[in-house]
């Protein structure tokens, strides 16, 4: 008997790299030894929250300076004509996109929450300027295809950062929110001209539902049912603008572009913002097109503020939670999140936020069998980071209270740029009033000089979680003759990353095309079985299908898994064994059975 | 063997007959089912010949046929997106033609009958569309050489997730120009030949003794030598399974997602454009018309061939091969060493503690205040028809019907437009009792019964429904035996009954139009109570049949309110009903409702009041304050 073993030929053989700490390389270590830090190729500022088209043109510039590697479109039109910008980040030179397991990054599907966009910027950036620099980033943006849309919502987006900030949640498809046959005709207004939808206030001594704060007089305190108070607030600043007797009772749009999508999709009364049908939205349905198209995305993050919050799927718990193999695979990128993202937690979205029926996370999990997380980047306990300080917070008479804490960090931090001071009014509808109160960057968003850390500890996660897509390698092959010109190969199939080829929950919805596992050559195959047990001689699983040089794999290949196939096979010659997946590549081994 | 072929060409010849009869019938019926070509030619010359009709393209399907929309209504009323709507939709399952046919000859008697009084009431005073052909690529399926029902559209579906699309379609392999079941003896087979009708086929009970002697599949081979036979055939989306309310998720005929297809979309974005639709009604191959929902507002199980059924099931298990099995040596599952359950592995943590089972779920069934309207309908369906007994009607999960009660709020129906001769036996709805649209297992035949029933009910009514078992000699299989259900014959007429059940059908929309809600200003009352203040009240009457909106309409949020308006300066009005008032749901038959202001105004002027429902038309009033 005859024995040989051939290392397999893989279409990346020149590139395997164990992941850290592991196998520090030499350009690294030179890295770090370095003395000085050498200028940025773009030098570009982070500290300002961008116009849909100021992000245009800094994607436009980053494609310019790296042209080998990013490619700037779009993958669809806004409902307000604005381009949904797309940056591809692929080394052609490793392969072709499809080929490549591919990360898509996006932010912003509500208008308001803006910062997840700077956050895509960065990481192109990041990616870029360190590519030559660091051989793990290197290896990341060679090993994958990042897909980052910064601005999923660029309407609301545009509508949130020139306008005043008021409902700017929205998409800007119109809706007939008040159902009088008119579209959008009746907004907020900003009636003191100073660009802030401030709330109202009115005083009316004894007969109010709130009363000032007794240390800060900016603050309003709802007082206990069985109290009265001196003031009543009234709303939005704002105008019965139809003269049907309702103040903005119809603001633009007037829906959720995150529960457009069609998983557990559910009618408005039973979801508000759902708005009608999944995917009726051009923001959503462009999206949808984009994974129609994109079938090796195995990864998604959508940034949304504010909470602090490493979101999983489902939004519901009304169909249960997933099959435990997939839960294990959320759970470890979640828990490596918590780690790098202090003031995070790691949360089933409906357990840890609120229940999200039709949500794009549950949309790319059960439709397209994409390991999908939403981020609520900032957490208010980001402002007092010190355990002295939160401590500080607990203590009655400390000017950081939890109550006036927001107000101190503004006066003394920001220098008052948040808060706009109570001041009188005379309303046309409800006389005399005072307006006042947080303009749109008073919270959700985070102050812009701690921009640096959100943006990095983000995209580090995220970059975390690109790198457990699957990955397949070929390992050993081995060929021993049976005697009779029969041959025994066996061949060592490898993903060497925590995510499978195809989630057990996307086996059940056929989200996913089946691993394939082909064979070309010159010899007859008798049998295919899977080795049970790779260091015990003993039992094959025998692959009950027809067409043994097509063997369809439906279950995918597990995480850091190697599975052997065994084939029994008559002559000799070359034998060309291939597995093609849909998210973690397709990789080859060639066998000279002999 | 010669003799049994002859007879069976006969009986298929004159089903043919019976389906392609001569047109001409009647006033410029059509008694002949149409394709594409003829069915737009049809429909343009009904049209073209009358000025109270329209018709528009509402989309272009992948094989290049238009969506067409019909729209009916005298013009010289008020605009007529602004009337009552009744929404008419035919075809959406590609097999059933006579939809289409009974919507082309609805809207020929309306417009040849606009003479008639109630026919003429509902061309002035509500508006009809009508959606003929919903699927006119499947619909083509019934032109073609070789027949088979084809209920989906024509989207490349690859069935059998392997990574190829439409590789393995069936085959007419006896040449009899259509494709039936071939069933193969098979000591290991799960069928067995239905005493009570030696063509019938039903799955053999252990339990009672029985054995199966055969295997079932679907006429033709295995083309892609996968084993399966006939498993990823052409096409396509069943577009009656595509909609929104319990839609059937992961299931291939179902689409990619809801509303995923270009004639879904059509259909769905019309709807939602013309909240005027105060009805809708389908032609298709579910039901909730002739036998309405029961008093739980549950649908009548479904009453489906069990034959197909078998078939499909042949390559169920396509599915479960090529799965491996996770658990096993140490290269499998998650690496690193943390299996589930470990006391390192964290998990995901609690926030809020949200209750799971918290949160509006989506209604399932017609509730019980909207019951006796559905029965009123089908009462009225079944006295102008004369139809009892459907011959057969499937579950209605992703039906366009469903989204029509169940998310767009307004009362909805389905109909398979023609029916069988009552027998007590054929009366009876078969399938489990109580098994509701979301209850049964799509695609699984009924078990407890076989097709012996509906071939007795149908050969009742002179429909030759069968191609009998002949003996073929298959390449793969062997010595087995083909026949069957002939296509479109168990879900068409006989052409020949086209023209009076389209009658009857133009007949019973003009009736249901008649009953829809319609609102108007009935009566205005100015009191001055002197030194410039009046006191109006209006009172608002629906002379409909049908409330202004249903208990569900209101339950979904999905039918706007009637509301007036009094078009005074907001700081005239001094004490009443606010400047715009919604004046609740005014049940039909005459009910009221009233609203009153106080406004400050000089004698003599004229105030407007403007009436604005969504579903029961508008109407405006002047009053003169003195």
């Amino acid at each position: 008997m005859r024995s040989i073993r051939i290392l397999a030929a893989t279409s990346f053989a020149a590139l395997i790299v164990t992941a850290l700490p592991a196998g520090r390389s030499d350009a690294l270590l030179a890295q770090q030894m370095r003395g000085s830090d050498p200028p940025h190729t773009l030098d570009l500022t982070w500290d300002r929250w961008l116009s849909h088209e100021e992000i245009g043109q800094r994607m436009e510039l980053m494609a310019k300076t790296w042209p080998e590697l990013l490619t700037f479109s779009s993958i669809g039109t806004s409902y307000g004509g604005r381009k949904l910008w797309l940056m591809t980040i692929n080394n052609p030179d490793t392969g072709p996109e499809l080929g490549k397991a591919g990360m898509y990054i996006e932010a912003d599907v509500h208008g308001n929450e803006v910062q997840g966009s700077e956050v895509c910027l960065y990481t192109i950036w990041y990616l870029m300027e360190n590519y030559a620099r660091n051989p793990e980033i290197k290896r990341l943006v060679d090993e994958r295809v990042f897909y980052i849309v910064p601005t999923i919502n660029p309407d609301g987006r545009d509508f949130f950062l020139y306008g005043t900030g008021a409902a700017a949640r929205t998409g800007h498809v119109p809706l007939d929110s008040d159902g009088d046959g008119v579209f959008d005709e009746d907004g907020p207004d900003d009636l003191n001209g100073n660009g802030v939808i401030e709330q109202i206030r009115k005083y009316v001594p004894g007969e109010g539902t709130h009363r000032l704060h007794p240390r800060d007089p900016r603050i309003m305190e709802a007082v206990a049912p069985w109290e009265k108070g001196d003031w009543v607030l009234l709303g939005q600043e704002g105008l019965d603008n139809d003269g049907d007797g309702l103040v903005n009772e119809d603001p633009p749009g007037g829906y959720d572009g995150n529960r457009n999508y069609g998983a557990d999709w559910q009618p408005e009364y039973v979801q508000s913002g759902s708005n009608d049908y999944p995917f009726r939205n051009p923001e959503s349905r462009a999206t949808q097109d984009f994974f129609a198209t994109h079938p090796n995305v195995a990864g998604l993050q959508t940034y949304h503020n504010a909470a602090g919050m490493i979101l999983r799927p489902p939004g519901s718990a009304w169909e249960g939670d997933y099959p435990a193999v997939d839960i294990r695979v959320y759970d470890e990128i979640g828990e490596q999140g918590e780690r790098i993202l202090p003031w995070f937690n790691y949360h089933i979205t409906w357990q840890g936020l609120y229940t999200i029926h039709g949500g794009s996370t549950d949309w790319a999990n059960d439709g397209h069998g994409i390991v999908a997380f939403l981020n609520e980047l900032w957490n208010e306990g980001q402002y007092f980071q010190s355990p002295l300080l939160t401590g500080q917070q607990e203590d009655p008479r400390s000017p950081i209270t939890r109550d006036r804490s927001r107000f101190f960090f503004d006066d003394f931090l920001e220098f008052g740029e948040n808060f706009v001071e109570w001041a009188p009014f005379d309303h046309p509808q409800y006389g005399k009033v005072e307006m006042g109160g947080w303009n749109k960057f008073g919270s959700r968003i985070n102050p812009r000089f701690m921009s640096m850390e959100v943006f990095h500890r983000n995209m580090a996660f995220t970059l975390y979680h690109a790198d457990q897509m699957p990955l397949m390698r070929m390992g050993e092959t081995t060929v021993e003759s049976l005697g009779g010109g029969m041959y025994k190969v066996r061949v060592d199939i490898r993903n060497e990353r925590l995510i499978p080829t195809i989630m057990a929950r996307a086996v059940t919805t056929k989200a996913v095309r089946p691993d394939i596992l082909t064979v070309e050559g010159d010899v007859e195959i008798v049998a295919a079985g899977w080795v049970q047990d790779r260091n015990r001689p003993g039992r094959t699983d025998l692959v009950d299908q027809e067409k043994l040089d097509r063997i369809l794999v439906r279950s995918g290949h597990p995480g850091r898994t190697t599975r052997t196939i065994e084939y029994l096979v008559r002559g000799t010659g070359t034998m060309k064994v291939t597995y093609s997946t849909a998210k973690g590549g397709t990789v080859s081994a060639s066998v000279t059975v002999r | 063997m010669i003799i049994r072929f002859s007879r069976v060409t006969e009986g298929l010849a004159l089903v043919v007959a019976l389906l392609l009869a001569t047109p001409g019938l009647g006033a410029g019926q059509v008694a002949s089912y149409l394709d594409f070509d003829g069915f737009t030619r049809e429909l343009r010359a009904v049209v073209g010949a009358s000025n109270l009709a329209t018709m528009e393209s509402l989309g272009t399907t992948l094989g290049g046929r238009n969506v067409w929309m019909v729209r009916v209504g005298d013009p010289s009323g008020a605009p007529l997106d602004e009337r009552p709507g009744v929404l008419v939709v035919g075809n959406l399952e590609g097999d059933h033609l006579v939809g289409s046919q009974l919507a082309l000859e609805a809207i020929r008697y309306l417009l040849n009958n606009s003479a008639n009084e109630a026919v003429k009431a509902a061309l002035s005073d509500r508006v009809f569309y009508f959606f003929p052909r919903l699927n006119p690529d499947g619909a083509e399926a019934m032109f073609t050489p070789v027949k088979m029902n084809r209920r989906t559209n024509t989207r490349p579906w690859d069935e059998d997730n392997d990574g190829r699309t439409d590789e393995d379609g069936p085959e007419d392999l006896n040449g009899d120009g259509y494709i039936t079941v071939m069933r193969v003896p098979d000591p290991a087979g799960r069928y067995m030949i239905d005493p009570s009708d030696a063509r019938a086929m039903k799955r053999a009970d252990p339990s009672k003794g029985e054995s199966g002697r055969f295997t079932l599949y679907w006429e033709g081979t295995d083309n892609d030598g996968d084993g399966f036979i006939n498993e990823d055939g052409p096409g396509g989306v069943d577009l009656d399974r595509n909609f929104q309310h319990a839609y059937p998720y992961w299931e291939g005929d179902a689409g990619p997602h809801m509303v995923s297809e270009v004639e879904t979309r059509a259909l769905m974005d019309f709807t939602l454009a013309h909240r005027n639709i105060a009805v809708i009604i389908t032609f298709g191959e579910t039901d909730n018309l002739v036998t309405p929902p029961d008093a739980k507002g549950v649908l009548a199980g479904a009453k489906v061939q069990a034959l197909p059924g078998f078939a499909d099931a042949s390559h169920a298990e396509i599915f479960t091969s090529g799965v491996a099995s996770r658990g096993g040596g140490p290269g499998r599952g998650s690496g690193g060493g943390r299996g589930g359950g470990t006391s390192d592995l964290r998990g995901a943590q609690p926030g809020r503690d949200n209750d799971p089972s918290s949160g509006v779920r989506p209604a399932m069934t017609v509730a019980p205040q909207d019951q006796v309207y559905f029965k009123a309908v089908s009462d009225a369906y079944k006295r102008i028809t004369g139809i009892e007994t459907v011959p057969m009607h499937r579950d209605a999960k992703g039906a366009f019907f469903q989204y029509g009660y169940f998310q767009f709020g307004v009362p909805s129906f389905s109909t398979a437009g023609w029916g069988l001769p009552s027998a007590d036996a054929a009366s009876q709805p078969r399938g489990r009792a109580g098994a509701g649209a979301g209850a049964a297992v799509p695609g699984a035949p009924d078990e407890s019964k076989g097709d012996a029933s509906l071939l007795a009910d149908l050969e009742r009514a002179g429909i030759q429904p069968f191609s009998a078992w002949t003996r073929y000699q298959h390449p793969e299989l062997g010595a087995l035996e083909i026949g069957g259900f002939l296509p479109y014959v168990t879900h068409n007429p006989p052409a020949d009954q086209l023209p009076a059940l389209g009658l009857k059908h133009g007949e019973f929309l003009a009736e249901l139009a008649g009953m829809l809600p319609r609102v108007r200003i009935a009566r205005t009352e100015v009191t001055a109570l002197g030194g410039g203040v009046f006191s109006i009240t209006v009172e608002v009457e629906n002379s409909g049949f049908l409330p202004t909106s249903l208990r569900h309409g209101q339950t979904s949020r999905s039918v706007g309110p009637t509301f007036l308006q009094i078009k005074v300066d907001d700081d005239d009005i001094l004490s009443g009903a606010a400047k715009t008032t919604p004046v609740g749901v005014l049940a039909g038959s005459g009910s009221r409702e009233e609203a009153t202001w106080v406004i400050r105004g000089r004698e003599g002027a004229t105030v407007a009041i403007a009436l604005h429902s969504q579903k029961s038309g508008r109407d405006t009033a002047t009053i003169v304050l003195k």
